[in-house]
């Protein structure tokens, strides 16, 4: 079976609880187990090849341009790794069977655990350190989702949050650590890093790989100081304790680091961190562990202390000790397991995990008893337990570093016996406490950890036979080389391990003799408390970034638009400052006195704006003239269309803003402090200056090349049927910008319409609107003198906006400004006979009148697709017909009266849409 | 002549970014109103000013630059329709909220 | 020459103009309408998308050759971004349909299909001025889009979103008109043929032009200091529109790829120095305040503004490098964090119907809204097995500098803690009954799922696409050369 799908069943598998729920428990139990068994016996297929020595590789493709492919390995680590978690998984799932209560959804459990062994299988069967990183994040992603699984319990959701920020927080770490390594080797694969320790070794950004790479080790495996998550993981259910937080997630950063041996261990740097970081959290973990009430904090602080033991073996960098290191991961898994479960045996029957309460067990679950006996003598380190045969490797390498860490391992082992014996005497030995009512469990919660204390006997009484191939296998792949240990009890009267041992034995059993006094000194002893500091970070730092959101985007457009204009200005000066330039040299216009005037007129009337701002009525009508006088100014300048444009544009804008303000207040109150309108107008002045210094740039040069107008004035008549160049850029050269903007304007109008029919729909706008008292002073709302003026200029009007349609293509005009000049007369009999009047009598509906644009001018530019030419390609022809003069055609007539319709229907829109607004103010319409 | 358009193209991009930073809607769009006119005498400015040359075939050899002005029509229209959209915009809002501010109230609750 | 290039641009403006004539018929039609002409364009997209792969192709408006008319250019990346805008808007519009956003305000579907049309057409012009009308169509319709259903808050914020863009456009044209003055066109091939020619006394006017113009990308694409806008934006946009945004903001990443590229390539002696030095720094900032943000926003919808707004920081740090590696990993993360946020905003949208927020009292949400959660928090934070992983790697690869890597993983880690706060927040609750979700407002989520599930199964041959996509837009000659452009004549 290949590697690769060793790793998928698991997922495959997780797939399948989900569906088999119907058919109940067992079914989804046995749908996972068999995923999970099935990928174990493909994996004991490799087992005889791998234990010979040899590696199998299965690789494909997935991103090679960035190193990534999905290449799978087995060897002698990765076998053992495998077995581990496929072998205990299977146990877990029997044992979650029965453990879970029964309105809990096994399958959703099932699901996540396969999910969490698929990518902790895919960990360890990875050959690219990429791929790898992959299942590495999302053993995080799993566990969290398990630990959380009790969701609605505070401890669970802060454990599983806690667990997520360490492991994820580590896990970009190695990110970081896996990219330099890879850098350093030239590849991601592990076939070509293994090879090159010497590259790496020497590299100089080898500290930096080692150290962010055992940062994503350490906070995995719960090294000191990133060991005060293990124990808050502990609020998941007993077998996703047992699982992930014993025997497998906890053991992958031990994986990676036995992975990576080759090539990151040996120097000093690695020896001084890890190993003395594995001793620290040894004697940490235990010494915590001691004093923990609730059976299963005992056990997770003792995983911490044995999780430290592996890696201060895997820190010497002996191949000896990396040996002793995978024995001690077989026999740590095997005891460890058991023992989770066993806690969870005697919280499911007296229902209770705190020591205290607890005691004389042994008379009411015997059997339990033996299988705690078996694995807490285990852990204690007792031959002929397997857990003596490894601590007794460990205690042997020790030995051989210096005289201190001797002692300090020696102390270590004290300490695990005194835990040990304290979990196995005070919940079943002694007089009975608690609950008599408790007995031996289900046949289906204790098979699975009896099995486990079996292999912990069998494998302490013949270590060479059951564990010793596969510890060689492993040991080898670890260090490179061919690696034969030797397990076995008697080491020698020479041996320091066994003096070592005996002393930790009797140190530990006077500790547990002495407990009492010692509980009371841990007790009146400050503790930091881990999770309380955590907390505490974690509350500040979502308070300061709350915080600091909350400053920074306060909704102030002010902030927003002082931000903008201020790096505009600064960016603006920097850009210019910093290249060369060169003033230009081109003849000015001379000053004449009309046009001098009317710019001061307008110059006042724009500063007048600006000191009268808060009087909005007058503000406004003193753009208006601004925006006349620009008008004349362009008339001025040889721009006649601009002209007419602009003054009709301006018409019909002050109209509409003169009838929105009866919908707003008529003044604007002070309200801005004087420092604000120091900065604003600091800033105005700033983007003013820059804004005329480089218009003034610009005036007084030529261009660097020829326009290209000068070809859209060569063929203005020829090319596009038409004299008025301006004309023919808007509805032929460039008549693509016309379709868009006259699309903007229907948007716009559509927007409108829409706003409005949502205000009218929200009773509390209509409140307001009704309370809006308008138009007291105006006396006759409709004067008979403007009436009658209004109707006698409406024929007048059209036949001007016709006129102005037809000539634009050669004189100035065209559909805008025709479309405007009607659209003010329809405006003024809106003003003149009232809105009810005048919409009554409305027949063409504004949203078709913008249809009827759109379509036209789309379909006008689609017809030319007919001929083969591309989208808006005009054709003209002359027509003569007697007696009159010759008549141009042109498709572009067409397109214009697209944009007549546009023009005219948007604007109609909009107005009406504010005239729905004014029916509902107080003083109604009257017909007239 | 320059420079008295250039010093008109300053007041207007001042008075309109002055105005544009109001805390009321109406001076808002004021300011836009005033920003829009700088920008349209700019593109128009841009493209070299002369007197009595108007781009229509057959009534002058040198005229202005015709681009400039149809693309400063083009502005112009775009920014109508911008204008009506935020006056309606003002209008809905001052109708719905009771009043004309342009800043979220304490109570909204900032981002 | 294929019509069907402008066809992205006139179909949704007919289809617009259809449904105002047929106003009368009513919702259900409109609906119909718009979810076929949608998908149309997504089968059209698709087969601009096969074609590009040729080479430039160029279509002149008015039969007019550039740079006296105005082209579109279909080249890879524009085939790219119209395919993602039409796919990710069909999508979200059959949410829109599910969800009942569409019906909550008038003229939606019109709107929606006036706003593919501007995407479209910004997407694909050659011409600077073309591009600022498209940029007008595109954001008069979000601006329809975005206060539709109405309220107070939402006006107001309307009001705020219109005033930012408004004076964006402004500087868009000050630029613009500065283009034209010194150089006499408009249309960007001819501006990539004429700059390395200019002469040295008009360097200056161009610089202050190029940086004008980036600046109103960075507006657009919301890049600090320029980015104050978004949050209150999105988070008061209804849901789905929202979740179309997502697209909005990868437009200035567009326009900035294409400036920085095409007109101003990092090789222009006009411009050296000016863009990228800038960029990237601007562009870590914006990455650190959208992490913060969503550790310490205060609601799902402000939570996903403050994510659009972290990858749009992460885009942009990719692209500050201007190398053809960094390009196509901004590339991919732009697909990428597209659909994600969208994902995102969806959800949100989901959790807020339903009156979900972060405090104590938020009642409980049916399961596969939490999963979906789980989903889009996974995309967000980058965090494996989706494409967010991949685009992450390939930004650190392509920019190995410590100042991106430490912010990149800091912002990742910031990520993390706040989708996790917020997911524990809104999910693990006390038992209780919630109704579960209706099937048809699954539909769009799983559709995006499936796209970052595809993105990151075959991101090898995406990643090849890309990086073909990323060389050339370095290397812009045969985009030149499709404009056919007279021979330029010096100054």
């Amino acid at each position: 079976m290949s590697p690769a799908l060793i790793a998928a069943l698991p997922f495959l598998g997780a797939l399948v609880p989900g569906l088999a729920a119907r058919a109940g428990r067992d079914a989804a139990a046995l749908a996972a187990a068999s995923a999970t068994l099935l990928a174990l016996l493909g994996l004991m297929s490799h087992a005889p090849a791998v234990l010979a020595g040899e590696t199998v590789l299965a690789q494909a493709d997935w991103l090679p341009a960035l190193g990534l492919s999905a290449g799978f390995r087995i060897d002698g680590l990765s076998l053992m790794f495998a077995g581990l978690i496929l072998g205990i998984g299977l146990l877990i799932i029997l044992y979650a069977r029965f453990y879970l209560a029964a309105g809990e959804s096994l399958d959703r459990f099932l699901t996540y655990l396969l999910l969490f062994q698929g990518a902790m299988t895919g960990i360890v069967l990875s050959e690219n350190l990429l791929m790898m990183l992959v299942f590495w994040e999302l053993t995080s992603l799993s566990s969290f989702l398990l630990i959380g699984w009790w969701g609605d319990r505070a401890e669970g959701r802060q454990g599983a949050r806690m667990a997520l920020a360490v492991t994820g927080g580590g896990g970009l770490a190695l990110i970081a650590g896996v990219l330099v390594l890879g850098r350093i080797a030239g590849s991601y694969d592990l076939s070509a890093i293994l090879a090159q320790k010497d590259v790496i070794q020497a590299s100089p950004l080898y500290p930096l790989a080692l150290a962010l790479i055992l940062l994503g080790a350490f906070t995995k495996s719960a090294q000191f100081p990133f060991h005060f998550w293990l124990p808050h993981a502990m609020a998941a259910p007993t077998p996703v304790s047992a699982y992930l937080h014993s025997a497998t997630m906890v053991k992958a950063g031990l994986f990676l680091m036995a992975r990576l041996w080759p090539v990151l261990a040996g120097t000093p740097e690695w020896t001084a961190i890890v190993a003395t970081a594995g001793l620290v959290t040894m004697l940490v973990g235990a010494k915590i562990a001691f004093f923990k009430d609730d059976l299963k904090a005992i056990l997770a602080f003792s995983t911490v202390s044995h999780l430290g033991l592996i890696t201060f073996l895997l820190g010497l960098g002996t191949p000896e000790a990396a040996a002793a290191a995978m024995l001690h991961i077989l026999a740590h898994a095997s005891f460890k397991a058991a023992l989770f479960m066993v806690a969870g045996i005697v919280d499911h029957e007296t229902h209770t995990r705190d020591i205290r309460r607890l005691g004389g067990l042994r008379r009411a679950m015997p059997l339990t008893f033996a299988i705690a006996a078996v694995a807490t003598l285990s852990m204690a380190g007792i031959p002929p337990l397997n857990g003596f045969l490894s601590k007794e490797l460990m205690l042997e390498n020790a030995a051989h570093v210096t005289p201190l860490v001797a002692l300090l391992a020696t102390l270590g082992a004290l300490l695990s016996v005194g835990y040990s014996l304290r979990f196995l005497a005070h919940a079943f030995l002694g007089a009975p406490r608690g609950d008599a009512r408790a007995h031996d469990p289900a046949p289906g919660l204790w098979a699975a950890p009896a099995l486990l204390a079996a292999v912990v006997v069998v494998s302490g009484l013949v270590p060479m036979a059951t564990f010793g191939p596969l510890v060689d296998a492993a040991a080898s792949a670890t260090t490179g080389g061919t690696v034969a240990l030797k397990i076995y009890h008697w080491h020698g009267l020479n041996a320091a391990a066994l003096w070592m041992s005996l002393a930790a034995i009797g140190g530990g059993l006077m500790m547990l003799g002495g407990f009492p006094r010692l509980r009371a000194l841990w007790d009146s002893a400050p503790r930091p408390e881990a999770k309380a500091i955590f907390d505490a970070a974690m509350a500040g730092l979502t308070a300061a970034t709350r915080g600091l959101t909350a400053a920074v985007h306060d909704g102030t457009l002010a902030r927003g638009l002082a931000a903008t204009v201020a790096v505009i200005v600064g960016l603006g000066a920097y850009a210019f400052v910093t290249g060369p330039h060169s003033p230009g040299s081109r003849d000015l216009l001379p000053l004449q006195a009309a046009p001098v005037i009317g710019w001061a007129v307008m110059t006042l009337a724009a500063l007048a704006t600006l000191a009268r701002h808060r009087d909005r009525v007058l503000s406004l009508l003193l753009t208006g003239i601004v925006g006349l006088l620009l008008s004349a100014g362009f008339a001025w300048l040889s721009a006649p269309d601009l002209a007419l444009t602009q003054i009709t544009v301006e018409v019909v804008t002050i109209l509409l803003m003169l009838l929105a303000l009866n919908f707003l207040p008529p003044e604007t109150p002070r309200e801005s402090r004087p420092a604000r309108h120091l900065r604003d107008g600091a800033l105005a002045a700033a983007a003013g200056l820059g804004a005329g210094l480089l218009a003034f740039a610009l005036m007084t040069r030529e261009a660097a090349f020829a326009p290209v107008s000068a070809f859209h004035w060569a063929q203005s008549k020829p090319g596009a049927g038409g004299t008025n160049a301006v004309n023919t850029i808007i509805i032929d050269f460039r008549g693509y910008d016309t379709y868009g903007e006259i699309i903007v304007l229907g948007i716009a109008a559509l927007v409108i319409f829409a706003l409005a029919a949502s205000v009218l729909s929200s009773r509390r706008a209509v409140e307001r609107l009704q309370g809006l008292r308008m138009g007291q002073d105006a006396g006759d709302p409709h004067p008979p003198m403007l009436v009658a003026g209004t109707r006698f200029l409406m024929p007048l009007a059209l036949m001007v906006g016709v006129f102005i349609y037809f000539r634009g293509h050669n004189l100035p005009g065209g559909g805008f400004v025709a479309g405007l000049v009607v659209s003010i007369a329809l405006l003024l009999q809106y003003m003149a006979s009232g809105f009810v009047w005048s919409e009554r009598r409305q027949r063409l509906q504004p949203q078709v009148l913008i249809a009827a644009g759109v379509t036209t001018a789309t379909l006008t530019g689609a017809a030319a697709w007919a001929m083969g030419w591309p989208f808006l390609t005009s054709g003209y022809r002359y027509l003569h017909l007697w007696p009159l003069d010759e008549i141009e055609l042109t498709t572009a007539a067409l397109f214009d009266l697209g944009v007549f319709l546009c023009v005219l229907g948007a604007v109609m829109l909009a107005l009406s849409s504010l005239s729905r607004f004014a029916q509902h103010t107080e003083d109604r319409e009257e017909a007239r | 002549m320059e420079a008295l358009i250039a010093i008109a193209i300053g007041l207007f991009t001042a008075v309109g970014i002055y105005l544009t930073l109001r805390l009321r809607s109406f001076p808002v769009i004021l300011g836009l109103t005033f920003l829009s006119y700088a920008v349209n005498l700019f593109i128009f400015a841009a493209g070299r000013l002369k007197t009595g040359a108007e781009p229509i075939v057959g009534t002058t050899e040198l005229p202005t630059d015709p681009l400039p002005q149809a693309l400063v029509l083009t502005a112009i229209v775009i920014s109508f329709g911008m204008t009506a959209v935020i006056v309606m915009m003002a209008i809905g809002s001052y109708l719905e909220l009771g009043h004309d501010r342009v800043d979220p109230d304490r109570d909204e609750g900032a981002q | 020459m294929s019509h069907w290039i402008i066809a992205p641009v006139v179909l949704p403006a007919f289809l617009a103009a259809v449904l105002l004539f047929a106003a009368r018929l009513g919702n259900g039609a409109a609906r119909g309408l718009t979810l076929a002409g949608n998908a149309a364009l997504v089968a059209i997209a698709l087969a601009l998308f096969l074609a590009a792969a040729e080479g430039p192709q160029v279509y002149r408006l008015g039969d007019w050759p550039a740079p006296f008319g105005i082209v579109l250019v279909l080249d890879r990346l524009s085939a790219l971004m119209l395919l993602l805008t039409t796919a990710l808007s069909l999508v979200v519009l059959v949410q829109a349909i599910a969800t009942g956003w569409d019906v909550r305000g008038r003229k939606f579907h019109a709107l929606w299909l006036f706003q593919l049309m501007g995407l479209n057409g910004a997407f694909l012009t050659g011409d600077a001025f073309n591009l600022f009308v498209f940029f007008e169509v595109l954001l008069i319709a979000s601006y329809g889009l975005m206060v539709h259903g109405g309220g107070g808050p939402r006006l107001r914020a309307g009001l705020q979103y219109v005033a930012v863009n408004l004076v964006g456009s402004t500087l868009f044209l000050f630029a613009l008109a500065t283009v034209y003055s010194v150089t006499g066109t408009l249309n960007m091939a001819d501006l990539a043929v004429k700059l390395p020619l200019l002469p040295e006394g008009d360097h200056a006017l161009i610089r202050v032009s190029a940086v004008l113009l980036m600046l109103v990308f960075a507006v657009k694409g919301a890049l600090v200091p320029l980015h104050f806008w978004l949050p209150g934006t999105y988070a008061a946009a209804p849901g789905v529109v929202a979740a179309l945004f997502a697209v909005m903001t990868k437009v200035g990443a567009y326009a900035a790829l294409r400036f920085g590229t095409l007109v101003f390539p990092p090789d222009l002696a006009v411009t050296a120095g000016l863009i990228g030095p800038l960029l990237l720094p601007a562009a870590l900032v914006t990455l650190a305040l959208g992490a913060i943000g969503i550790l310490g926003a205060r609601s799902p919808a402000a939570l996903a503004a403050y994510a659009a707004l972290a990858s749009m920081g992460t885009v942009f740090t990719a692209l500050s490098a201007f190398t053809p590696q960094a390009t196509a990993a901004a590339l991919y993360y732009t697909v990428h964090s597209t659909l994600a946020g969208a994902l995102l905003f969806l959800v949100a949208d989901l959790a807020r119907d339903r009156g979900a927020h972060f405090g104590p009292g938020s009642p409980r949400l049916p399961g596969g809204l939490a999963a979906l959660f789980l989903i889009a928090a996974i995309a967000t934070a980058g965090l494996p097995p989706l494409s967010g992983f991949l685009g992450k790697l390939m930004v650190l690869q392509a920019l190995p500098q410590a100042a991106p890597w430490a912010v990149i993983l800091l912002a990742s880690f910031l990520a993390l803690l706040g989708l996790s706060r917020a997911g524990s927040a809104l999910f693990w609750k006390p038992q209780g009954p919630a109704a579960p979700l209706p099937a048809a407002q699954l539909l769009a989520p799983g559709l995006l799922i499936a796209g970052l599930a595809a993105l990151t199964l075959l991101a090898g041959p995406a990643h090849d696409w890309l990086s073909a996509t990323a060389a050339a837009l370095h290397a812009p000659q045969a985009y030149i050369d499709a404009n056919a452009l007279p021979p330029a004549k010096g100054p």
